[in-house]
């Protein structure tokens, strides 16, 4: 018996020394000595890390302040900096989301950089899209500075149309022809290749997007309260489920993910937003990808896209600081330069993001060789873009409304309308009463 | 007192101190305050928790996803614990006589143990995988192994008993090595087979063994959360159907920062752990063996 247990923790001290040592070496950024202690940024994208990397540095050099760009994955992202802000440690300079922003600003966690704005000419509030400037205010105080916008567009495979002499998506669909396209490809295949692909958990760039575009609201703008429950946002659901009935099962979805579904050519078309688009572009199969604008919904059924009718959510992250940090000018010039428009031209140039600032994003178009992007840009200038639904602790309606009890339940079972309509109801219910406890 | 037993003690105490210390910080005083939080409708980042005496435990107690997840653990406590030890223990007595290759085998056994567990999570999510999957592939079949809510939970428990067979095992053969050759050697003479030596011999003088294993193994899979958190996606039909307590602490301390609430959850766990561990200080008495 004590043989065993010294023999276990033996082989357990192993197994920790050898852990221990790949990370040893991760202190040791290059060296390459600066001033002032260096600053260590926090995002949860990878995709992001070269390019954001690229413009510290140059920021860097004329500061003479190192940066470190860290990426923690998004779940881990934010149980980490919950528990740095409680009492830990917490990186300088990081992301902040509509998700979570009111509770950290509320709290004194970030940085009051209103002072240091109004003391720069280099960012000047009209210059930024608006709803990314307001998410980051809170009591008159500005806690972030817009670092990007996203919105959403049409993903598809156009090996997969060629195959089943499916027409691309154009501009002049509406949601009725990106059905009849998944359904010509869906049938075609007998089902092994599916026209589309959509979880529940894809909200901001599929779902959300239906619905407001059929009227509804998942928050209204005051962010009081919900509209998913009403004709309009049941239309637009409805609109949904028929894509389902001709989409990819929700057992498949759940396990695979649409993005592998599609990149393994398992479905032909997703929506996706901007902040994705790298991500296909060094795909093994890029070439065979194209982005479209997104469908509109024809609601008054003149067969014409009329104001209003094609929407695409935004959503925009901002740079923050920890108020705790010992060194608060230096990271609020590196958020300035990150904010300002030779950051914001260059984050364009470099293909990371679209702007947070204004009229930067056309370079953006071009970063991609051979990839053509407008149709991001594009729906911001033909449609109408609504702000990702937020409210003061999103994520507590937001993952309910993807599980059992709400619209689970109906993609479990989408030839059924009734599902979707008891679903919408409850998803009513579940954020009305979530906005009530918070 | 004399001067002598005097600095025998501080000198005691100055080597328990490390440990006690430890002990204190990591885990006394968390454990003091998630139970004074359950009490409390908690504020964001740990500050301005308000006091609601029970009204957490009301909460949890009323909602049925507590009572489901708590069922989800024990049904995955039936699978690990059980099947767990029997294979461990086969393996350790086969791994114990003259094989060839035996240290090799005892290695392989083992390395699961040495893998992180969520690596040895994330390699069976794809080996399940309904469309890609190893397992369906080869066996060509389209089951939804960890989307099924009849089978999933099964799904579950056997990847807890691959990763935890090789530990058990370990433990098993150090408790093979104590029990005395002769024991043995009599029973030969007296022309016992080798199953009845198994029976008569090996078992009843392994069971201290193997209690501290069942004792263990119990509390282990009873706060099972990284399998689930793993491989089960916040979208998957059978989440409700197997998820465990942990995760469902998880879900509402850290997803939904609802830390009162959370905290509630697992002084429930505590409760239930102990109750077990009751039950089995007194099977003890009955069924293990010290000589």
């Amino acid at each position: 018996m004590k043989k065993a247990i010294a023999l276990t923790l033996a082989l357990g001290m192993a197994a920790a020394s050898l852990a221990g040592c790949g990370s040893s070496d991760s202190s040791n950024n290059g060296g390459n000595s600066g001033k002032g202690d260096a600053i260590t940024i926090n995002i949860w994208d990878s995709n992001q890390q070269a390019g954001i990397q690229e413009i510290c540095d140059d920021w860097s050099k004329e500061s003479g302040v190192d940066v470190k760009v860290e990426v923690v994955d998004w779940d881990n992202y934010w149980t980490l900096l919950e528990a740095g802000a409680s009492g830990g440690e917490m990186p300088d300079v990081f992301w902040m989301h509509s998700n979570t922003a009111q509770m950290y600003m509320e709290n004194d966690i970030l940085l009051d950089l209103t002072d240091y704005i109004a003391k720069d000419d280099r960012i000047e509030e009209e210059n930024y899209y608006e709803g990314v400037w307001n998410l980051y205010q809170s009591s008159d105080k500005q806690y972030a500075l817009p670092k990007d916008h996203d919105t959403i567009a049409l993903l598809y495979n156009k090996a997969i149309f060629d195959e089943y002499g499916v027409e691309y998506p154009s501009a002049d669909w509406t949601y009725e022809d990106m059905y009849e396209a998944a359904k010509a490809i869906t049938e075609g295949s007998n089902g092994d290749v599916t026209g589309v692909a959509m979880n529940t958990s894809n909200n901001q760039d599929s779902w959300y997007n239906l619905v407001y575009a059929y009227g509804g609201e998942v928050i209204t703008e005051d962010h009081k309260g919900t509209t998913i429950g009403s004709a309009e946002g049941k239309a637009g659901m409805e609109m949904v489920r028929k894509l389902l009935t001709v989409g990819a099962p929700q057992s498949v979805v759940a396990e695979t993910g649409t993005d592998s579904l599609f990149m393994s050519g398992k479905t032909a078309m997703i929506m996706q937003g901007s902040w994705m688009i790298n991500a296909f572009y060094t795909a093994e199969n890029a070439s065979d990808y194209a982005w479209a604008i997104l469908p509109y919904a024809d609601v008054n059924g003149n067969g014409a896209c009329d104001d209003g009718e094609r929407v695409s959510a935004y959503n925009g992250l901002g740079w923050a600081a920890n108020a705790n940090v010992s060194n608060p000018d230096e990271c609020y010039d590196l958020i300035a330069y990150l904010c300002s428009e030779e950051g914001q031209k260059k984050q364009a140039e470099l293909g990371v993001t679209m702007g947070g600032m204004k009229g930067v994003s056309e370079a953006f178009a071009n970063a991609f060789d051979g990839l053509d992007v407008s149709a991001f840009i594009d729906v911001e200038e033909t449609g109408r873009l609504f702000f990702r639904p937020y409210t003061r602790n999103t994520t507590v309606w937001e993952d309910a409304l993807q599980q059992q009890g709400a619209f689970l339940d109906a993609w479990q079972n989408p030839e059924d309308p009734a599902v979707m309509e008891q679903a919408c109801d409850n998803a009513q219910k579940i954020i009305e009463d979530a906005i009530a406890a918070e | 007192m004399t001067k002598s037993q005097k600095r025998e003690a501080v000198w005691g105490w100055a080597f328990i101190l490390p440990t006690m210390l430890g002990l204190i910080i990591l885990n006394f005083y968390p454990a003091i305050n998630t139970l004074y939080q359950s009490f409390c409708k908690t504020g964001d980042f740990g500050r301005g928790n308000v006091f609601v005496g029970l009204e957490n435990y009301k909460n949890v107690l009323s909602n049925t996803e507590t009572w489901q997840s708590l069922w989800n653990t024990i049904k995955y406590a039936l699978i690990e614990v059980p099947f767990g030890i029997i294979i461990a223990l086969i393996l350790a007595v086969l791994l114990q006589g003259k094989v060839k290759g035996k240290s090799f085998f005892r290695t392989l056994f083992f390395l699961p143990m040495v893998c992180a567990p969520a690596a040895v999570a994330m390699v069976w999510k794809w080996l399940y995988n309904t469309q890609f999957g190893l397992i369906n592939n080869i066996f060509h079949t389209d089951i939804a192994w960890i989307s099924d809510p009849k089978i999933a939970w099964i799904s579950i428990g056997i990847i807890g008993v691959w990763s935890i067979i090789g530990y058990n095992m370990v433990l098993f053969i150090g408790g093979l090595q104590e029990i005395p050759k002769d024991y043995y050697e009599a029973a030969q003479i007296d022309g016992a087979s080798g199953i009845s030596q198994f029976f008569h011999i090996t078992l009843p003088l392994l069971s201290p063994t193997t209690f501290f294993i069942v004792q263990t193994r119990i509390i282990g899979a009873l706060t099972v959360f990284d399998l689930m958190f793993m491989v089960m996606d916040k979208t998957n039909l059978a989440l409700n159907k197997t998820q465990s307590i942990v995760y469902l602490f998880y879900t509402y301390a850290f997803t939904n920062g609802n830390k009162g609430y959370g905290a509630a959850i697992v002084m429930v766990l505590v409760v239930f752990i102990m109750i077990i561990t009751f039950i089995l200080q007194k099977c003890e008495k009955k069924f293990v063996f010290y000589n």
